[in-house]
Protein backbone atom coordinates (compact mmCIF):
# COMPACT_ATOMS: atom_id res chain seq x y z
CA UNK A 1 0.00 0.00 0.00
CA UNK A 2 0.94 3.75 -0.88
CA UNK A 3 2.57 5.33 2.15
CA UNK A 4 2.93 8.76 4.15
CA UNK A 5 4.95 9.70 7.45
CA UNK A 6 3.15 11.66 10.14
CA UNK A 7 5.78 12.80 12.47
CA UNK A 8 3.89 12.94 15.41
CA UNK A 9 0.55 12.13 17.11
CA UNK A 10 -0.92 15.77 17.41
CA UNK A 11 -0.37 16.32 13.04
CA UNK A 12 -3.22 16.62 11.36
CA UNK A 13 -1.40 16.42 8.07
CA UNK A 14 1.10 13.65 6.67
CA UNK A 15 4.06 13.61 4.07
CA UNK A 16 3.17 11.25 1.33
CA UNK A 17 6.34 9.23 0.66
CA UNK A 18 5.31 8.63 -3.05
CA UNK A 19 3.48 10.41 -6.33
CA UNK A 20 -0.32 9.59 -5.07
CA UNK A 21 -3.19 9.74 -7.54
CA UNK A 22 -6.59 11.17 -6.69
CA UNK A 23 -8.09 7.79 -5.38
CA UNK A 24 -5.56 6.06 -3.88
CA UNK A 25 -5.87 4.60 -0.52
CA UNK A 26 -3.03 6.17 1.71
CA UNK A 27 -1.35 4.64 4.76
CA UNK A 28 -0.09 7.18 7.33
CA UNK A 29 1.16 5.12 10.14
CA UNK A 30 -1.88 2.65 10.24
CA UNK A 31 -4.76 5.33 9.65
CA UNK A 32 -5.99 4.60 5.92
CA UNK A 33 -6.69 8.03 3.96
CA UNK A 34 -8.27 7.93 0.64
CA UNK A 35 -6.66 10.81 -1.24
CA UNK A 36 -8.83 13.37 -2.63
CA UNK A 37 -6.29 15.07 -4.40
CA UNK A 38 -3.47 13.80 -6.87
CA UNK A 39 -0.23 14.57 -4.30
CA UNK A 40 3.21 14.72 -5.76
CA UNK A 41 5.67 13.09 -3.17
CA UNK A 42 6.95 15.01 -0.48
CA UNK A 43 3.46 16.98 -0.32
CA UNK A 44 0.94 16.69 2.77
CA UNK A 45 -2.47 15.09 2.59
CA UNK A 46 -4.80 15.90 5.19
CA UNK A 47 -5.95 12.92 7.96
CA UNK A 48 -8.48 15.00 9.05
CA UNK A 49 -11.02 17.61 8.38
CA UNK A 50 -9.61 20.67 9.06
CA UNK A 51 -12.22 24.09 9.33
CA UNK A 52 -11.32 26.84 7.80
CA UNK A 53 -8.78 29.29 9.61
CA UNK A 54 -7.69 26.35 12.26
CA UNK A 55 -4.47 25.30 12.99
CA UNK A 56 -2.42 23.15 10.20
CA UNK A 57 -0.12 20.51 12.47
CA UNK A 58 2.93 19.08 11.72
CA UNK A 59 5.86 18.01 13.52
CA UNK A 60 3.61 18.66 16.39
CA UNK A 61 3.22 22.28 16.27
CA UNK A 62 0.90 24.68 14.37
CA UNK A 63 2.60 25.49 10.56
CA UNK A 64 0.34 28.02 9.43
CA UNK A 65 -3.93 28.19 9.06
CA UNK A 66 -6.32 26.93 6.40
CA UNK A 67 -7.33 29.51 4.06
CA UNK A 68 -10.17 27.20 3.40
CA UNK A 69 -12.01 24.39 5.16
CA UNK A 70 -10.13 21.19 4.33
CA UNK A 71 -11.70 17.69 3.59
CA UNK A 72 -9.85 14.35 4.79
CA UNK A 73 -7.63 13.08 1.84
CA UNK A 74 -6.82 16.67 0.73
CA UNK A 75 -3.38 17.82 -0.63
CA UNK A 76 -2.48 20.32 1.87
CA UNK A 77 -0.13 23.29 0.18
CA UNK A 78 0.13 26.94 -0.46
CA UNK A 79 -3.78 26.98 -2.21
CA UNK A 80 -5.19 25.87 1.38
CA UNK A 81 -2.34 26.75 3.93
CA UNK A 82 -1.88 30.33 4.95
CA UNK A 83 1.80 30.91 5.84
CA UNK A 84 1.30 32.62 9.82
CA UNK A 85 4.94 32.21 11.14
CA UNK A 86 5.13 35.77 11.83
CA UNK A 87 2.71 36.14 13.69
CA UNK A 88 3.22 32.86 15.40
CA UNK A 89 6.80 34.24 16.44
CA UNK A 90 5.20 37.59 17.33
CA UNK A 91 2.43 36.00 19.65
CA UNK A 92 4.51 33.84 21.31
CA UNK A 93 7.47 36.20 22.12
CA UNK A 94 4.82 38.39 23.27
CA UNK A 95 3.37 36.65 26.06
CA UNK A 96 6.86 34.76 26.58
CA UNK A 97 8.21 38.70 27.61
CA UNK A 98 4.99 39.20 29.37
CA UNK A 99 5.56 35.94 31.93
CA UNK A 100 6.98 36.81 35.05
CA UNK A 101 8.20 40.32 33.59
CA UNK B 1 23.67 4.04 32.96
CA UNK B 2 25.38 2.34 29.35
CA UNK B 3 29.10 2.40 29.45
CA UNK B 4 31.87 2.75 26.85
CA UNK B 5 35.60 1.90 26.17
CA UNK B 6 37.20 4.73 25.53
CA UNK B 7 40.31 7.02 26.25
CA UNK B 8 40.23 8.92 29.57
CA UNK B 9 42.12 12.46 28.96
CA UNK B 10 44.12 14.18 31.99
CA UNK B 11 41.03 16.76 31.72
CA UNK B 12 38.89 14.54 32.46
CA UNK B 13 37.06 14.39 29.29
CA UNK B 14 36.78 11.21 27.12
CA UNK B 15 37.94 10.27 23.38
CA UNK B 16 36.38 7.83 21.29
CA UNK B 17 39.93 8.13 19.22
CA UNK B 18 43.34 8.40 19.77
CA UNK B 19 44.66 10.62 16.93
CA UNK B 20 48.31 12.11 16.83
CA UNK B 21 47.82 15.44 14.58
CA UNK B 22 50.20 17.15 12.60
CA UNK B 23 49.34 21.19 12.68
CA UNK B 24 50.43 23.70 9.83
CA UNK B 25 50.36 27.10 11.64
CA UNK B 26 50.60 28.49 8.19
CA UNK B 27 49.48 27.93 4.73
CA UNK B 28 52.74 28.00 3.83
CA UNK B 29 53.70 24.70 5.81
CA UNK B 30 50.69 22.86 4.30
CA UNK B 31 53.27 20.52 2.37
CA UNK B 32 55.50 19.91 5.08
CA UNK B 33 52.25 18.70 6.65
CA UNK B 34 50.98 16.74 3.78
CA UNK B 35 54.42 14.96 3.51
CA UNK B 36 54.84 14.08 7.14
CA UNK B 37 51.00 12.86 7.30
CA UNK B 38 51.27 10.85 4.60
CA UNK B 39 54.52 9.16 5.42
CA UNK B 40 53.07 8.34 9.03
CA UNK B 41 49.06 7.93 8.87
CA UNK B 42 48.90 10.95 11.43
CA UNK B 43 46.17 13.07 10.96
CA UNK B 44 47.00 16.46 8.59
CA UNK B 45 45.26 19.85 9.60
CA UNK B 46 45.95 22.38 6.85
CA UNK B 47 44.46 25.80 5.92
CA UNK B 48 44.49 28.86 3.83
CA UNK B 49 45.58 30.85 6.45
CA UNK B 50 48.23 32.14 9.49
CA UNK B 51 49.54 35.68 8.20
CA UNK B 52 48.55 38.94 7.18
CA UNK B 53 45.23 38.22 9.12
CA UNK B 54 42.91 40.71 10.44
CA UNK B 55 42.92 40.85 14.25
CA UNK B 56 39.35 39.05 14.46
CA UNK B 57 40.07 36.58 11.87
CA UNK B 58 43.50 35.23 13.61
CA UNK B 59 41.83 34.94 16.45
CA UNK B 60 39.40 32.33 14.47
CA UNK B 61 42.19 30.82 13.26
CA UNK B 62 44.22 30.08 16.76
CA UNK B 63 40.96 29.05 18.13
CA UNK B 64 40.51 26.95 15.25
CA UNK B 65 44.30 25.42 15.40
CA UNK B 66 44.14 24.91 19.74
CA UNK B 67 41.03 23.47 19.49
CA UNK B 68 42.44 21.15 16.91
CA UNK B 69 44.95 20.17 19.09
CA UNK B 70 43.05 19.94 22.31
CA UNK B 71 40.07 18.44 21.22
CA UNK B 72 39.13 15.03 23.46
CA UNK B 73 39.57 12.32 20.22
CA UNK B 74 43.12 13.81 19.93
CA UNK B 75 46.72 12.28 21.81
CA UNK B 76 49.04 14.49 21.00
CA UNK B 77 50.17 16.78 17.71
CA UNK B 78 53.28 18.05 15.85
CA UNK B 79 52.84 21.68 14.94
CA UNK B 80 54.63 22.72 12.05
CA UNK B 81 55.04 26.54 11.09
CA UNK B 82 57.64 28.26 8.45
CA UNK B 83 59.63 30.56 11.26
CA UNK B 84 58.26 33.92 10.02
CA UNK B 85 54.59 33.92 10.11
CA UNK B 86 51.93 34.99 11.77
CA UNK B 87 50.25 32.58 14.37
CA UNK B 88 52.34 32.26 17.52
CA UNK B 89 54.24 28.69 18.37
CA UNK B 90 54.51 29.88 21.90
CA UNK B 91 50.41 30.10 21.93
CA UNK B 92 49.77 27.28 20.74
CA UNK B 93 52.63 25.19 22.34
CA UNK B 94 51.03 26.44 25.93
CA UNK B 95 47.57 26.31 24.93
CA UNK B 96 47.67 22.63 23.75
CA UNK B 97 49.98 21.15 26.23
CA UNK B 98 48.01 23.03 28.88
CA UNK B 99 44.76 20.66 27.88
CA UNK B 100 47.54 17.74 29.03
CA UNK B 101 48.24 16.79 25.25
CA UNK B 102 52.06 15.85 23.82
CA UNK B 103 52.78 18.48 21.59
CA UNK B 104 56.11 19.26 19.66
CA UNK B 105 57.22 21.95 17.24
CA UNK B 106 58.95 22.21 14.02
CA UNK B 107 60.27 25.29 11.70
CA UNK B 108 61.03 24.77 8.33
CA UNK B 109 63.27 27.48 8.68
CA UNK B 110 65.23 26.19 11.86
CA UNK B 111 65.15 22.70 10.49
CA UNK B 112 67.29 24.29 7.29
CA UNK B 113 64.32 23.08 4.21
CA UNK B 114 61.73 21.21 3.34
CA UNK B 115 63.04 17.68 3.49
CA UNK B 116 65.07 18.33 6.40
CA UNK B 117 61.55 19.57 8.20
CA UNK B 118 59.72 16.59 7.08
CA UNK B 119 62.71 13.80 7.85
CA UNK B 120 62.55 15.45 11.81
CA UNK B 121 58.56 15.86 11.34
CA UNK B 122 58.66 12.05 10.94
CA UNK B 123 61.20 10.95 13.29
CA UNK B 124 58.79 13.32 15.94
CA UNK B 125 55.31 11.98 15.00
CA UNK B 126 56.84 8.41 15.18
CA UNK B 127 57.52 9.06 18.77
CA UNK B 128 53.71 10.70 19.24
CA UNK B 129 52.94 7.67 17.66
CA UNK B 130 54.36 5.25 19.64
CA UNK B 131 53.36 6.77 23.18
CA UNK B 132 49.69 7.04 21.66
CA UNK B 133 49.91 3.08 20.69
CA UNK B 134 50.03 2.86 24.57
CA UNK B 135 47.38 3.83 25.95
CA UNK B 136 44.35 1.96 26.26
CA UNK B 137 40.79 2.62 26.18
CA UNK B 138 39.25 1.97 29.55
CA UNK B 139 35.38 1.95 30.55
CA UNK B 140 34.01 5.30 30.92
CA UNK B 141 30.20 6.20 31.05
CA UNK B 142 28.26 7.25 28.12
CA UNK B 143 27.91 11.10 30.10
CA UNK B 144 31.16 11.70 28.40
CA UNK B 145 29.51 11.80 24.72
CA UNK B 146 29.31 15.19 23.41
CA UNK B 147 27.71 14.67 20.00
CA UNK B 148 27.60 17.50 17.23
CA UNK B 149 24.01 17.01 15.24
CA UNK B 150 23.74 18.62 11.74
CA UNK B 151 21.96 18.29 8.10
CA UNK B 152 23.09 19.03 4.78
CA UNK B 153 22.35 18.03 0.84
CA UNK B 154 18.77 17.64 2.03
CA UNK B 155 15.74 16.18 0.20
CA UNK B 156 12.08 15.90 1.31
CA UNK B 157 13.28 12.78 3.76
CA UNK B 158 15.18 14.84 5.58
CA UNK B 159 12.97 16.35 7.86
CA UNK B 160 10.44 13.76 8.56
CA UNK B 161 13.08 11.14 8.84
CA UNK B 162 16.79 11.74 8.65
CA UNK B 163 16.60 14.84 11.35
CA UNK B 164 13.36 12.97 13.41
CA UNK B 165 15.79 10.36 13.56
CA UNK B 166 18.61 11.99 14.90
CA UNK B 167 15.90 13.79 17.35
CA UNK B 168 14.96 10.66 18.95
CA UNK B 169 18.52 9.69 18.80
CA UNK B 170 19.62 13.11 20.80
CA UNK B 171 16.81 12.52 23.32
CA UNK B 172 18.46 9.03 24.29
CA UNK B 173 22.51 10.85 24.71
CA UNK B 174 20.67 13.48 27.03
CA UNK B 175 19.11 10.97 28.77
CA UNK B 176 22.07 8.43 29.47
CA UNK B 177 23.52 11.30 30.55
CA UNK B 178 25.28 13.13 27.44
CA UNK B 179 25.92 16.12 25.71
CA UNK B 180 24.08 16.97 22.43
CA UNK B 181 25.48 20.64 20.33
CA UNK B 182 23.09 22.03 17.83
CA UNK B 183 24.32 24.78 15.37
CA UNK B 184 22.90 25.69 11.78
CA UNK B 185 21.26 28.96 13.99
CA UNK B 186 20.56 30.34 10.31
CA UNK B 187 17.66 27.71 10.33
CA UNK B 188 16.20 29.04 13.43
CA UNK B 189 14.19 31.84 12.64
CA UNK B 190 10.88 30.77 12.21
CA UNK B 191 10.53 28.55 14.90
CA UNK B 192 12.16 30.55 17.69
CA UNK B 193 9.49 30.74 19.18
CA UNK B 194 9.50 26.90 19.40
CA UNK B 195 13.18 26.99 20.25
CA UNK B 196 12.80 29.51 22.98
CA UNK B 197 9.61 27.28 24.48
CA UNK B 198 12.28 24.38 24.77
CA UNK B 199 14.61 26.59 27.05
CA UNK B 200 15.30 25.45 30.25
CA UNK B 201 14.47 28.50 32.22
CA UNK B 202 13.07 32.07 30.66
CA UNK B 203 16.50 33.46 30.50
CA UNK B 204 18.41 31.31 28.44
CA UNK B 205 14.61 31.40 26.51
CA UNK B 206 14.91 35.23 26.29
CA UNK B 207 18.43 34.51 25.14
CA UNK B 208 17.22 32.50 22.03
CA UNK B 209 14.41 35.30 21.28
CA UNK B 210 17.41 37.86 21.23
CA UNK B 211 19.69 35.99 19.14
CA UNK B 212 17.33 35.20 17.03
CA UNK B 213 16.37 38.65 16.47
CA UNK B 214 19.66 39.91 15.73
CA UNK B 215 20.27 37.36 13.17
CA UNK B 216 17.07 38.45 11.57
CA UNK B 217 18.38 41.95 11.34
CA UNK B 218 21.71 41.03 10.71
CA UNK B 219 20.47 38.76 7.34
CA UNK B 220 18.22 42.22 6.34
CA UNK B 221 21.41 44.59 6.75
CA UNK B 222 23.08 42.01 4.37
CA UNK B 223 20.10 41.38 2.23
CA UNK B 224 17.81 44.18 1.73
CA UNK B 225 15.50 40.98 2.68
CA UNK B 226 13.63 40.27 5.02
CA UNK B 227 14.29 35.96 5.77
CA UNK B 228 10.59 35.13 5.46
CA UNK B 229 10.16 36.71 2.14
CA UNK B 230 12.82 34.84 0.63
CA UNK B 231 11.71 31.40 2.60
CA UNK B 232 10.48 28.64 1.87
CA UNK B 233 12.28 29.21 -1.25
CA UNK B 234 10.48 28.34 -4.78
CA UNK B 235 12.33 25.08 -4.90
CA UNK B 236 10.98 24.25 -1.00
CA UNK B 237 7.84 24.64 -2.24
CA UNK B 238 8.10 22.55 -5.56
CA UNK B 239 9.67 19.85 -2.85
CA UNK B 240 6.00 20.46 -0.38
CA UNK B 241 7.30 22.63 1.90
CA UNK B 242 4.45 25.71 2.41
CA UNK B 243 5.49 27.89 5.47
CA UNK B 244 8.83 28.91 7.23
CA UNK B 245 8.16 27.83 10.56
CA UNK B 246 7.71 24.29 8.34
CA UNK B 247 11.15 24.71 7.19
CA UNK B 248 12.48 25.32 10.02
CA UNK B 249 10.88 22.70 12.02
CA UNK B 250 12.61 20.16 9.92
CA UNK B 251 16.42 21.73 10.87
CA UNK B 252 15.87 21.88 14.53
CA UNK B 253 13.88 18.89 15.10
CA UNK B 254 17.10 16.87 15.50
CA UNK B 255 17.63 18.70 19.13
CA UNK B 256 15.18 16.40 20.08
CA UNK B 257 13.05 17.29 23.51
CA UNK B 258 15.14 18.05 25.74
CA UNK B 259 15.67 21.21 27.50
CA UNK B 260 18.51 23.99 26.12
CA UNK B 261 20.63 25.05 28.21
CA UNK B 262 22.29 27.74 26.74
CA UNK B 263 23.77 29.32 24.13
CA UNK B 264 27.81 29.18 23.29
CA UNK B 265 29.58 31.50 21.14
CA UNK B 266 32.46 29.48 19.69
CA UNK B 267 35.16 28.08 21.52
CA UNK B 268 33.46 28.63 25.11
CA UNK B 269 33.45 25.68 27.28
CA UNK B 270 30.01 23.36 27.75
CA UNK B 271 29.68 23.86 31.21
CA UNK B 272 27.67 20.90 32.08
CA UNK B 273 26.17 17.88 29.97
CA UNK B 274 22.73 18.20 28.22
CA UNK B 275 21.62 20.24 24.94
CA UNK B 276 23.32 23.05 23.87
CA UNK B 277 22.98 25.05 21.09
CA UNK B 278 26.30 26.88 19.65
CA UNK B 279 25.94 30.39 18.05
CA UNK B 280 28.00 29.67 14.83
CA UNK B 281 26.57 31.40 12.17
CA UNK B 282 29.06 30.48 9.51
CA UNK B 283 27.46 30.52 5.84
CA UNK B 284 28.71 28.37 3.59
CA UNK B 285 29.30 24.10 3.26
CA UNK B 286 28.59 21.74 5.57
CA UNK B 287 32.26 21.15 7.38
CA UNK B 288 31.72 25.17 8.62
CA UNK B 289 29.15 23.63 10.84
CA UNK B 290 31.25 19.97 11.71
CA UNK B 291 34.03 21.75 12.43
CA UNK B 292 32.83 24.66 14.95
CA UNK B 293 31.18 21.10 16.75
CA UNK B 294 34.80 19.78 16.81
CA UNK B 295 36.38 23.06 17.82
CA UNK B 296 33.42 22.86 20.92
CA UNK B 297 35.58 20.12 22.53
CA UNK B 298 32.67 17.33 20.86
CA UNK B 299 34.31 13.78 20.21
CA UNK B 300 31.50 12.61 17.66
CA UNK B 301 28.70 14.23 15.37
CA UNK B 302 25.84 12.71 13.78
CA UNK B 303 24.98 14.18 9.89
CA UNK B 304 21.80 13.41 8.17
CA UNK B 305 21.38 13.79 4.32
CA UNK B 306 18.83 13.21 1.80
CA UNK B 307 21.28 13.16 -1.46
CA UNK B 308 24.08 11.88 0.59
CA UNK B 309 27.51 13.73 1.42
CA UNK B 310 30.60 11.90 2.01
CA UNK B 311 31.99 15.01 4.81
CA UNK B 312 34.02 13.67 7.83
CA UNK B 313 36.06 15.84 10.65
CA UNK B 314 39.64 15.58 10.73
CA UNK B 315 39.23 14.51 14.72
CA UNK B 316 36.36 13.28 14.96
CA UNK B 317 34.44 9.98 13.20
CA UNK B 318 31.02 11.63 11.95
CA UNK B 319 28.18 9.28 11.46
CA UNK B 320 26.38 9.74 8.09
CA UNK B 321 22.78 8.78 8.15
CA UNK B 322 20.28 9.17 5.01
CA UNK B 323 16.02 9.31 5.35
CA UNK B 324 15.82 8.61 1.61
CA UNK B 325 16.55 4.64 1.28
CA UNK B 326 17.38 5.23 -2.35
CA UNK B 327 20.28 7.08 -1.56
CA UNK B 328 21.29 4.92 0.80
CA UNK B 329 21.39 1.88 -1.55
CA UNK B 330 23.34 3.75 -4.10
CA UNK B 331 25.77 5.45 -1.93
CA UNK B 332 26.63 2.48 0.61
CA UNK B 333 30.28 3.46 0.85
CA UNK B 334 29.64 7.20 2.46
CA UNK B 335 26.40 6.51 4.58
CA UNK B 336 26.87 4.54 7.89
CA UNK B 337 23.01 4.10 8.79
CA UNK B 338 19.78 3.73 6.79
CA UNK B 339 17.23 5.98 8.40
CA UNK B 340 14.74 5.46 5.16
CA UNK B 341 13.48 2.44 6.87
CA UNK B 342 10.56 5.03 8.80
CA UNK B 343 10.06 5.76 5.00
CA UNK B 344 9.15 2.34 4.71
CA UNK B 345 7.24 2.22 7.84
CA UNK B 346 9.16 2.00 10.68
CA UNK B 347 8.81 3.96 13.71
CA UNK B 348 10.79 7.01 14.35
CA UNK B 349 11.97 5.94 17.83
CA UNK B 350 12.36 2.67 16.95
CA UNK B 351 15.06 3.73 14.43
CA UNK B 352 16.11 6.91 16.63
CA UNK B 353 17.03 3.78 19.13
CA UNK B 354 18.99 1.99 16.48
CA UNK B 355 21.43 5.19 15.50
CA UNK B 356 21.88 5.54 19.62
CA UNK B 357 22.83 1.89 19.42
CA UNK B 358 25.46 2.70 16.50
CA UNK B 359 26.77 5.72 18.08
CA UNK B 360 27.82 3.69 21.38
CA UNK B 361 29.61 1.12 18.97
CA UNK B 362 31.73 4.01 17.06
CA UNK B 363 32.30 5.38 20.27
CA UNK B 364 33.63 1.94 21.38
CA UNK B 365 35.64 2.09 18.07
CA UNK B 366 33.52 1.06 15.11
CA UNK B 367 34.35 2.97 12.30
CA UNK B 368 32.46 5.54 10.18
CA UNK B 369 32.52 5.65 6.13
CA UNK B 370 33.59 8.96 6.73
CA UNK B 371 37.24 7.59 8.50
CA UNK B 372 37.38 4.86 6.32
CA UNK B 373 37.45 7.12 3.03
CA UNK B 374 39.52 9.53 4.39
CA UNK B 375 37.34 12.34 5.03
CA UNK B 376 39.51 14.23 7.13
CA UNK B 377 38.02 17.75 6.48
CA UNK B 378 38.85 20.56 9.09
CA UNK B 379 37.25 23.93 7.64
CA UNK B 380 37.41 27.00 9.50
CA UNK B 381 34.36 28.27 9.77
CA UNK B 382 34.25 32.03 8.98
CA UNK B 383 31.85 34.65 10.04
CA UNK B 384 31.16 37.62 7.13
CA UNK B 385 27.81 38.56 8.54
CA UNK B 386 29.34 39.75 12.48
CA UNK B 387 32.51 40.76 10.64
CA UNK B 388 31.01 42.93 7.82
CA UNK B 389 29.08 44.51 10.44
CA UNK B 390 31.80 45.64 12.86
CA UNK B 391 34.20 46.78 9.59
CA UNK B 392 31.01 48.92 8.56
CA UNK B 393 31.23 50.55 12.26
CA UNK B 394 34.99 51.54 11.89
CA UNK B 395 34.21 52.67 8.46
CA UNK B 396 31.83 55.36 9.76
CA UNK B 397 34.56 56.35 12.11
CA UNK B 398 36.84 57.00 9.70
CA UNK B 399 34.23 59.02 7.20
CA UNK B 400 33.58 61.44 10.18
CA UNK B 401 37.11 62.08 11.17
CA UNK B 402 37.94 62.96 7.25
CA UNK B 403 34.90 65.75 7.66
CA UNK B 404 36.46 67.67 10.19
Amino acid sequence: MKKAIRVDQKDNVAVVAQDTLKGDIIDCGGLEVHATDNIPLGHKIALDQIEKGAFVVKFGVPIGRASQRIETGDHVHIHNLEDITGELCKVYEKKFREMGA
Amino acid sequence: MKTISAYRRPDGRIGLRNHVLVISLVSCSNAVVSRIAQATGAVPITHEFGCVEFEEDHKRTKLALISAGTNPNVYGALLVGLGCEQTSMADLLLAISAAGKHVEAILIQKEGGVPEAVARGIEIVKGLQEGASRQERIPCGAEGLVVGVQCGGSDWTTAVAGNTVIGAMSDLVIANGGSVLMSEVMGFPGSEHIVAANAVNREVGLQILEMISDLRSEYFELYGQPIQEVNPTPGNKAGGITTLVEKSMGNIKKMGNAPIQGILQLGEPIPHPGLWVVDNRAQGPDPFNITGFAIQGANVAVFSSGRGSPVGCAVMPVIKITGNPETFENLRSIIDFNAGLVIKGQSISETGAALYDLLLKVADGELTKSELNGNLEYTIPREPARKKRQAHCVAGGFGHVSKK
